[in-house]
């Protein structure tokens, strides 16, 4: 049974992240006054990636998006969706911690043979950013762990069926807040898109990827946002027992970040560290604080 | 409101004629409408001019351009100032104010000196004016190619440059690809 | 328009896949490139077409010369051109690629683009109205289903007569050639 949902969780995942992608390419466009892409076009756009005849820039370019997607794929084993969770009694919220740092570090790795400046100033920008979300990222986490006294998002997320939300109470209010706060950072949504930015650096890391890589770049995108939106839903939303009801909810949040995202020019990355050092940091702070001392 | 201007800018005109007739001889000064004003004068009175103009107030080299009087066989180089507006002083006119100061030399083998030392802006302008007309400026640090990238026989801006001539010679010789007719 | 065919798609996934997504490097070449942002954005909507405008060409498959061509920006397109992957598609915005254009007697313009890159279809107009870029790209679908938009194969067959009018055009090359000369075309000699 455990290999089905070893199989099926990764699988899930691409439906949704890939059902989000051309849903945030419909959304957008409708924001804009115009009608949009069909909701499969980036089906359509992998396929046709597929089918062109990329050049490879050595071997180390190859590995790094594979690494890439296999840490994504790490951690979405570890994160429940609905019912379905392959390694439920493993580390939890520890390993998905460091476990979610692989992903832009594949992509440096790929970057560091493609021998294009643009390469190194978009990871850069995406690793100092990622610097600025880890830090009220973890203190989020923690206060999380100490409500909760455990490690496993499955007991967070049966504890929460059981009582209420967690950002409905008195100690995860701020914390959750927090979380949505630096929520775009780590989706990589306006305000926070500079490390692809198309406009000023040529895609960023994406600017060598073309045919099969970019196809695998796209579902690892994919990935990036369901793994985020997931953990979001599942620390604080709720959860849910039933893969339907869990969709919807993480429906409700993408579409809450669409708006962001359609409504915000784009930010410097120092501009964006300081954002995120500031009020996230401090309100997770102060949420840490009270779930220490509201522990009973 | 436009009378005005008009009246502040024929005034400027008269001062401008008084103080340039007074210290340099030989200039023909014609103004062609209210604001602007043609100087013509000789090669070697040019940059006693345009540094004259510039103690004055007309800061700014708008422009640098040449015209190929064939026939005359004679180049012409035109220098456009303006000012930058400012109010309070007795040039202040709404920052219309053109002068425009001609200068002719010979189309044999042509050179005149630069006018860096006055306005450092014009570096560029005499550098494509070296390039298309092939005027060469004394004192100029850089006189390489700004546009084009071929070596030209005749630089490209003269009358006797045959484009059509160059264009059936250079670029019509290159022959089409295979069938392209699908 | 047959996107939504599904036997189609079964049939020739690949061909269907290259007409429905068209991502176009946005390289501005000369004064068209004033008809292409009201073409991408909300006024004429071409991203219902599947064209959006990609930063860089190696993830880009359409080549939308839109100007004159001047010999500094010949040199710009055809390194871009060929840092593209296969199978993409070129189109000649406006009539100056054609045949010169304004710039027919111009000491600096070339005047036949297809002399130097391979284009698969023209647009005349100076300048096409942003609905003839939506006619380019309905008339490419019909070539792609014709299998007749095949510039790229022509040019990796004629290299040798393509690099030499480069040359002539343009002097000494800078990037060496593309395909090996003998023998094996399949591989492109530089990443």
């Amino acid at each position: 049974m455990q290999i089905v949902e070893i199989i099926l969780s990764p699988l899930l995942a691409l439906v949704v992240g890939v059902f989000f992608l051309g849903l945030a390419r419909k959304v957008m466009a409708r924001i804009h006054w115009r009608y949009g892409p069909p909701l499969i076009q980036p089906v359509i756009d992998m396929i046709r990636l597929f089918y062109q005849k990329s050049v490879s820039h050595g071997r180390m370019f190859d590995v790094g998006i594979i690494l890439s997607l296999a840490g994504s794929i790490v951690v979405i084993l570890f994160l429940p969706f609905g019912w379905i969770c392959p390694l439920r009694n493993s580390g939890g919220l520890l390993v998905i911690l460091y476990v979610m740092l692989i992903a832009p570090l594949g992509i440096a790795l790929s970057g560091g043979q493609g021998a294009n400046p643009n390469i190194s100033i978009g990871i850069s920008r995406k690793l100092i950013l990622s610097l600025g979300y880890e830090v009220p990222f973890v203190l989020v986490l923690l206060a999380v762990m100490t409500h909760y006294k455990t490690i496993s998002i499955v007991e967070v997320v049966s504890a929460q069926q059981s009582a209420r939300w967690s950002v409905l109470s008195l100690a995860l209010f701020l914390p959750g807040l927090s979380y949505f706060l630096v929520l775009p950072a780590m989706l990589g949504i306006r305000p926070f898109d500079m490390a692809s930015a198309a406009q000023e650096i040529s895609s960023g890391p994406m600017v060598e990827y073309g045919g099969k890589y970019l196809a695998l770049a796209m579902i690892e995108h994919a990935f990036v946002l369901f793994i985020n939106i997931a953990l979001f839903v599942n620390l604080f939303l709720g959860g849910a027992v039933n893969p339907a009801t869990f969709f919807l909810k993480m429906l409700a949040v993408f579409l809450l970040g669409l708006f962001v995202h359609a409504a915000f020019p784009r930010f410097r990355v120092e501009q964006a560290v300081k954002y995120l050092w500031k009020w996230p940091t401090l309100l997770a702070f102060v949420g840490l604080i009270i779930a220490l001392v509201t522990r009973s | 409101m436009r009378r005005m201007v008009i009246a502040r800018k024929i005034r400027v005109n008269e001062l401008l004629k008084k103080e340039l007739g007074s210290i340099f001889k030989d200039l023909v000064v014609t103004e062609s409408e209210a604001g602007r004003v043609t100087l013509i004068a000789k090669q070697e009175q040019v940059l006693a001019v345009l540094r004259f103009l510039k103690d004055r107030g007309f800061d700014h080299l708008a422009l640098l351009s040449a015209v190929d009087w064939i026939q005359e066989k004679e180049f012409e180089l035109v220098y456009i100032l303006t000012r930058y507006v400012q109010d309070g002083d007795d040039l202040s006119g709404d920052g219309g104010l053109h002068i425009i100061v001609k200068t002719r030399i010979p189309r044999e083998n042509p050179k005149f000196e630069t006018t860096i030392g006055i306005f450092p802006n014009a570096e560029p302008y005499e550098r494509e004016i070296h390039e298309l007309f092939g005027i060469d400026f004394d004192g100029h640090p850089r006189l390489t190619p700004l546009f084009l990238e071929r070596k030209y026989a005749v630089p490209p801006f003269r009358k006797d440059f045959d484009t059509r001539e160059y264009v059936r010679e250079v670029f019509d010789k290159i022959p089409f690809v295979g069938d392209t007719d699908k | 328009m047959d996107r939504n065919q599904i036997t189609k798609w079964f049939k020739d996934p690949a061909k269907m896949a290259n007409k429905y997504s068209l991502h176009a490097i946005y390289f501005c070449t000369g004064c068209g490139i004033i008809e292409v942002p009201p073409v991408i954005t909300s006024r004429w909507d071409a991203e219902r077409f599947g064209v959006i405008p990609v930063a860089t060409p190696r993830q880009a498959n359409l080549f939308l010369i839109t100007g004159y061509v001047s010999v500094k920006t010949l040199r710009a397109i055809i390194r871009t051109y060929e840092q593209m992957y296969e199978p993409k598609f070129t189109v000649g915005f406006g009539s100056c690629p054609v045949n010169g254009g304004m710039y027919w007697d111009s000491y600096n313009t070339i005047k036949h683009l297809d002399k130097y890159i391979p284009i698969d279809g023209w647009i005349a107009g100076c300048m096409p109205r942003p609905e003839a870029i939506f006619v380019a790209v309905t008339h490419l679908w019909t070539l792609i289903d014709k299998g007749m938009a095949n510039g790229y194969i022509r040019y990796r067959e004629n290299y040798e007569a393509y690099r030499r009018n480069q040359e002539m055009a343009l002097g000494k090359l800078e990037w060496p050639p593309l395909y090996a000369p003998d023998g094996n075309r399949e591989e492109d000699t530089r990443e």
